[in-house]
């Protein structure tokens, strides 16, 4: 087991990494972050956050400067790099970047986020920069009195579409849904019905984005009578939904659906021991910054509890002057629960060879691994870390102690 | 290393008159893609010394600059050779693809 760069290494730096980011930096554990580009996430895309408790109204990047100034304050470090790999099939998880470096943890903390979907659509990808947009505050400005189509109803679709309506002559959004019927919130929906420059296009998607150098128009096709019609337009803004950023995790034994969302438990907890998954990554509820924070606080506490588990036990285990014995048991299987009363006995009337550490497979599946354990009970007899031989099962207590002398 | 950021006169007399190979990002303060694209091309600047300039645009403080090439968005990196426009790339790019279309334009 070589040295470990560090204890806790969360991979990105939106608002769920920074929160965990100040737990693990508070709880004094040599705590890492990995973020892509500029630290905070999606949230510098918002303009204006008013939902953020104790912030009455702060601009998405503002409050994301707050938070990681709050990380730096606990002695955080920041790598400014992509992870491209992760090999989590060991106790030390392994982690590689884009820059060709490599770290090393106890724990991992993956709070990568999601990006804008693309719809895919012919003329999206080739007029990107040329009239298709995703990015108002970036880009609204460039349409001064021109025709802009928004495609989405969602939050981000209409207020970024209200925004555009500062620049442009007319904003047309196209709505999947029926009429009147929009994804958004109902303040922003009353804002945007009585927003003059704003026109809708109900039960309808888009098909094509037409135009040769630059944009000049879309192919609408409405859902309910299949019909297809073209709209003029010099830009396209589209805001159909999110992906989780976790295709880098495709290999790597974390469960995932099969939208490449993280499942996790209460802990925050992934399928693999010691990963967590927080934030937009995750499978959940609601995605805003308040409930990203509360996903990272709750992992860097659960991820501190595991490390100090595994501290623990590497201290009373490998470095026991006394010869381990390494109980595997699973609650659930009486066997095992009748074996370790036994195996407690015999060590007694031997006056406490042995130090006997219980496991519990049910929840140290990756101890059951790293011994190579299939069965409860078993019997993994240490002396000073290294295996010297396993036990057979046995009832009888003189074969086992046999087995022990 | 920061990059050099033109303004509409020296843009003329790097990009025109000149006739290096270069590229220049087009680019605003408040653009979060920007943020993220800006670096990528400081870091790749000094593997170019000599060979490939590098320079930035700010859309706000040079609106005629990027109402001449009729953008419609930033960032966007557009790409020069003997005083002659020659690509774009726009939106998030990666090293990859900066260094890719590089050689491609060194190239042709």
């Amino acid at each position: 087991m070589g040295e470990l760069t560090h204890d806790l290494i969360i991979i990105g730096g939106g608002p769920a990494g920074l929160t965990a980011a100040i737990y693990g930096g508070r709880a004094k554990l040599r705590t890492l972050v990995i973020n892509k580009g500029t630290v905070g996430g999606l949230v510098n895309t918002t303009r204006e956050i008013v939902n953020y408790p104790g912030y009455g109204q702060i601009s998405g990047p503002d409050l994301m400067k707050d938070f990681k100034k709050h990380a730096d304050s606990f002695g955080v470090e920041f790598l400014g790099d992509e992870v491209v790999s992760v090999n989590f099939s060991k106790e030390d998880k392994i982690i590689s970047t884009k820059k060709r470096k490599e770290y090393t943890a106890k724990a991992v903390i993956i709070a990568c986020g999601s990006e804008p979907r693309l719809l895919n659509i012919p003329g999206e990808k080739r007029l990107q920069g040329s009239g298709v947009a995703y990015c108002a505050t970036c880009d609204a400005e460039f349409f001064e009195g021109e025709d802009v189509v928004v495609v989405g109803s969602g939050d981000q679709a209409i207020e970024e579409g209200m925004f555009i309506t500062k620049f442009a002559r007319k904003v047309t959004v196209i709505v999947l849904h029926d009429e009147g019927v929009l994804d958004c919130n109902k303040v922003s929906a009353e804002r945007a019905f009585q927003n003059e420059k704003m026109e809708f296009v109900w039960n309808s998607t888009i098909e094509e984005v037409l135009g040769e150098a630059n944009v000049e128009g879309v192919k609408i096709k409405n859902l309910k009578t299949g019909r297809p019609s073209e709209l003029a337009c010099q830009g396209v803004f589209f805001f159909v939904g999110m992906i989780p950023s976790t295709y880098f995790l495709k290999e790597s034994g974390i469960e995932m659906d099969k939208r490449g969302y993280i499942p996790v438990n209460d802990l925050m907890e992934t399928n693999l021991e010691g990963v967590y998954g927080v934030g937009d990554n995750r499978v959940k509820y609601l995605r805003q910054v308040v409930s990203a924070a509360g996903d990272g606080a709750t992992a860097a506490v659960a991820a501190e509890r595991y490390i100090e588990e595994l501290n623990a036990f590497r201290t009373s285990v490998m470095k026991s002057d006394k010869k381990v014995l390494l109980l595997f048991f699973n609650a659930l299987n009486n066997e095992s629960m009748e074996f370790s009363t036994l195996i407690e006995e015999v060590n007694q009337e031997l006056s406490e060879l042995y130090k006997v550490v219980k496991i519990d497979t049910a929840t140290k599946k990756s101890l059951a691994q790293k011994y190579d354990v299939k069965i409860v009970p078993s019997v993994v007899v240490l002396d000073r870390g290294q295996e010297i031989k396993r036990l057979d099962y046995s009832m009888d207590k003189e074969k086992l102690k046999a087995q022990l002398r | 290393m920061p990059l050099e950021q033109l303004n509409a006169k020296s843009f003329e007399e790097i990009i025109y008159d000149n006739e290096e190979p270069c590229l220049v990002i087009f680019s605003r303060k408040d653009c979060h893609v920007c943020k993220n694209v800006v670096p990528v091309l400081e870091e790749l600047q000094p593997q170019y010394q000599d060979r490939v300039g590098f320079y930035y645009v700010d859309v706000e403080e040079d609106k005629n600059l990027f109402q001449r090439f009729s953008l419609k968005g930033v960032p966007q990196i557009l790409f020069f050779k003997g005083g002659e426009y020659q690509a774009k790339l726009a939106g998030a790019v990666d090293e990859d693809k900066v260094i890719d279309k590089i050689a491609e334009v060194l190239e042709s």
